[in-house]
């Protein structure tokens, strides 16, 4: 598995080079769709130019990364382009890991099962094989790293490669079981952005099953191993928090990076939804609403991981793809982190997978027409761009459902049986409410 | 002998002229004027009103030739002839037939052009009342050692002069706005000269003191234009300004003709109306008022008898040095800015470093982290 793995890794890596040589570069890194104001690669630069000139970074709208990023392209500023081709090459390597040995424990687990009768004579067929699954950690490694929202936004230097670098490593240290591991990336990626504080939950549970300890509110030994978790997590947190105030001397980088991401002062065009909204609403309403959309990504942890507790890992991409899909300044590059669920080969039972992705080629495309027209024709407005970018995450939203559906029906038909039958004996088919 | 004589003579002379001299500076202070402003206004419009715009352009030609220079002189025209597409020779305005004389020249700066010449930019421009964003060419800022020549030509009656077709300024008005000027201070002494029919109804109802007015015509009566010319087609002067101008161009800055000789411009045989005057309110005599005390603009000059010895400072200073014998770094001036440095020079960049502290206390976690994961075997390889 090796090798198609470093060849894999040498095509990705060639192509983001010969992005970077080219002219496109430059009109990458300033398409809206590519990078926000957390993420632009401009901003960073601009902020290490304002920390050399002796002005804090953080003073002034520029700058809204954390100060570790500061630290770390301090040093490596001039190879930012190595840098980001390697945080790419690791959330891959990362990603491909993690699925190797989830596919690993599937097997056991589905060994289990089978041997304990579990599964309906006649739904043999969804059972996963290891040969089929052989190549599934290849061609997730491939989709990530060949996806061209990804190259994209490497090609643009967006830091959104290191978060999703970051989140890779805590999949594969949640997957391998690694509490301690587990819990410092996922307080470094939620140091980073807020967002993944959501996963939490899901690798709470995947630790949990994996540890034997029942998910059971009652047990103290639940609660301990919460507490344990919450401790490190937290724990790490605060250091990380902590390391950024002795870096710069200063607790302000917390209203600009944290401040900024929740109470989304910069109403710049992205493929989010929150900018249309943000720019016509009163004042009066803008708290109200800012709570509104913010809870909105939060809120979907708790029924998510109440229906999917027998299926963490599954969560965590769920959890992902809602991240990418309602943040507060959502990027292309999120977008293909949510993206790593495709190798769920239940594709089968997915519902209308192919108009989904057709309207997401569309929108993709329609993105910089439209964005051409309002801006520099003036022929369109704004409403045209929201549009499409409403249709974008519609269709996301339908490629996330869809997904839940085919893998709660796949589930559905290992445990009832592959036909279906009501209580009368008819044909029955499933439906998602 | 006869270099006795040639120096007597010259003698008499030096003392007759200095003498002269005295006279001359004598009179330069009985004005009690500092600065001269003038204010030259032609309210019509259209092309057969050219004599207007001619005749204004004139006596703008006159004073800024006498030594007013733009930025004290005001000159609204209420239409463009120069540049109007009936003109057969365009960027010129004449005064005399057979296009002799081109009062438009090249260096004419209108201060009000076209519809900004209105009564109340007029009244304004007078009183000083403008608005906080009117730029320093269209203002009037004189103040009360300022002598102002105030020339007004177009279309009139009586009692009245007609702006841009549209609109009159009353005499009542331009008396009252003159009652404000004075109120406020913004003049010595103004020359008031309305060039329009029946004129001299705008100057009936003045109030202020030292206003001195003339007209070129009495109520009742019509000013007449002087000649057409046949090539442009249309009249080029009316006849009182253009016999003013032929005696405004015998002055020059140092003229000593006085304001009777003003009065005498354009008697009826030449203009067919009566030219008229108003002096009563006028403090001095007007024989003792000159021309170029309106007509130019003046310099003051102090006349010292002291002398100054300039050579005496410098050789103090080399006295000193010779005696005191120290010695004394050699002057030069200093730069304004540190023009050597900022050339030579990069500013030195303080490069950024994170604290030590940072550093120390994030590698010593990530060690922490890393053995804590990987056990502590791998310390002995390491130690």
């Amino acid at each position: 598995m090796a090798a198609p793995l470093t060849l894999l890794l040498l095509v990705a890596v060639t192509v983001r080079a010969a992005l970077y040589r080219s002219s496109l570069a430059d009109l990458i890194s300033e398409r809206v769709e590519v990078v926000s104001p957390l993420t632009a690669w401009k901003r960073v630069v601009e902020g290490l130019a304002l920390l050399d000139l002796g002005v804090s970074p953080y003073s002034g709208d520029v700058f809204h990364e954390t100060p570790l990023i500061i630290y770390l392209f301090h040093f490596l500023v001039d190879y930012a382009e190595i840098t980001f081709m390697l945080a790419d090459v690791i959330t891959a390597v990362a990603l491909y890991l993690s699925v190797k040995d989830y596919n690993k424990q599937v097997f056991r687990k589905q060994k289990y099962a089978l041997e304990a009768d579990r599964y309906p004579l006649d739904c043999l067929e969804l059972i996963r094989s290891p040969k089929e699954m052989q190549y599934i950690p290849l061609k997730v490694a491939m989709f990530y790293l060949l996806n061209p929202f990804t190259i994209l936004s490497c090609v643009a230097k967006s830091t959104c490669g290191l978060n999703n670098a970051v989140i890779a490593l805590f999949v594969l240290s949640t997957i391998k079981g690694n509490v301690l591991l587990s819990a410092i990336f996922l307080s470094l990626a939620t140091y980073q952005s807020i967002y993944p504080l959501t996963l939490c939950a899901a690798a709470l549970l995947y630790l949990l099953q994996r540890q034997y300890i029942p998910v059971n509110l009652r047990r103290f030994s639940f609660w301990w191993f919460v507490a344990q978790y919450a401790f490190m997590y937290l724990g790490s947190l605060f250091v990380i928090v902590g390391l950024s105030f002795f870096l710069l001397g200063s607790w302000d980088f917390l209203p600009s990076v944290y401040g900024f991401i929740l109470s989304v002062p910069d109403l710049t065009p992205n493929i989010g939804l929150f900018w249309y909204f943000f720019a016509e609403m009163f004042e009066h309403f803008r708290l109200f609403f800012l709570c509104v959309f913010q809870i909105n990504v939060f809120f979907y942890t708790v029924p998510l991981s109440i229906k999917l507790k027998e299926h963490p890992v599954f969560l965590i991409f769920m959890q992902l793809a809602v991240i990418s899909i309602f943040k507060s300044y959502p990027t292309v590059g999120d977008i293909a982190a949510s993206f790593i669920k495709h190798h769920k080969a239940s594709s089968a039972s997915s519902l209308n997978i192919f108009l989904v992705s057709c309207v997401l080629l569309a929108c993709s495309a329609l993105f910089p027409v439209l964005w051409h027209l309002w801006i520099y024709a003036g022929s369109a407005n704004s409403n045209f761009y929201y549009a499409i970018t409403l249709l974008f995450n519609v269709a996301q939203i339908l490629l996330v459902s869809d997904y839940f559906y085919a893998f709660l029906r796949r589930e559905h038909h290992l445990s009832h049986g592959l036909y279906l039958k009501r209580k009368d004996g008819s044909e029955a088919t499933l439906v998602l409410k | 002998m006869k270099i006795l004589t040639l120096l007597s003579l010259l003698a008499t002379h030096l003392s007759a002229s200095s003498v002269n001299i005295e006279e001359n500076a004598g009179q330069f202070f009985s004005s009690g004027h500092t600065n001269n402003w003038a204010v030259l206004v032609c309210t019509s419009r259209f092309w057969f009103n050219y004599r207007h715009v001619a005749n204004t352009l004139s006596v703008y030609r006159s004073v800024k030739r006498l030594g007013i220079p733009d930025s004290h002189i005001v000159l609204m025209l209420a239409d463009d002839m120069a540049c109007n597409h009936r003109n057969p020779k365009p960027a010129t305005v004449f005064s005399h037939k057979n296009m002799e004389l081109n009062v438009y020249g090249d260096d004419v700066e209108v201060d009000y052009r076209g519809y900004e010449v209105t009564v109340e930019n007029f009244l304004r421009v007078l009183t000083g009342r403008l608005p906080p964003s009117t730029p320093r060419s269209k203002r009037l800022l004189s103040d009360d050692r300022s002598n102002i020549l105030i020339y007004l030509t177009g279309h009139g009656g009586n009692g009245f002069l007609k702006f841009q077709d549209s609109e009159e300024i009353s005499n009542v008005e331009l008396a009252d706005a003159f009652e404000q000027m004075w109120q406020k201070r913004r003049y010595n002494e103004l020359l008031f000269i309305i060039d329009t029919c029946q004129g001299a109804s705008m100057y009936e109802r003045f109030y202020s003191p030292n206003l001195m007015a003339l007209a070129s015509s009495q109520v009742g009566e019509d000013s007449l234009s002087h000649q057409p010319d046949l090539a442009i087609g249309v009249h080029l002067m009316d006849r009182y300004t253009f016999y003013l101008l032929e005696f405004l161009e015998d002055i020059h800055p140092s003229s000593k003709a006085n304001m009777n000789d003003l009065f005498k411009v354009c008697p009826k045989s030449q203009c067919v109306s009566t030219p008229g005057h108003r002096t009563d309110l006028f403090l001095r005599d007007p024989g003792s008022a000159l021309i170029t005390d309106f007509f130019g603009s003046v310099r003051k000059v102090e006349i010292t008898m002291e002398t100054i010895n300039l050579t005496e400072p410098i050789q103090q200073v080399e006295q000193n040095f010779v005696n005191e014998e120290r010695q004394k770094e050699t002057y030069s001036y200093v730069d304004q800015l540190p023009v050597s440095e900022i050339i030579h020079q990069k500013p030195k960049q303080k490069d950024w470093h994170p604290p030590d502290g940072f550093i120390l206390g994030l590698w010593t976690l990530i060690l922490l982290v890393f053995f804590k994961t990987y056990g502590m075997k791998h310390l002995k390889h390491i130690f």
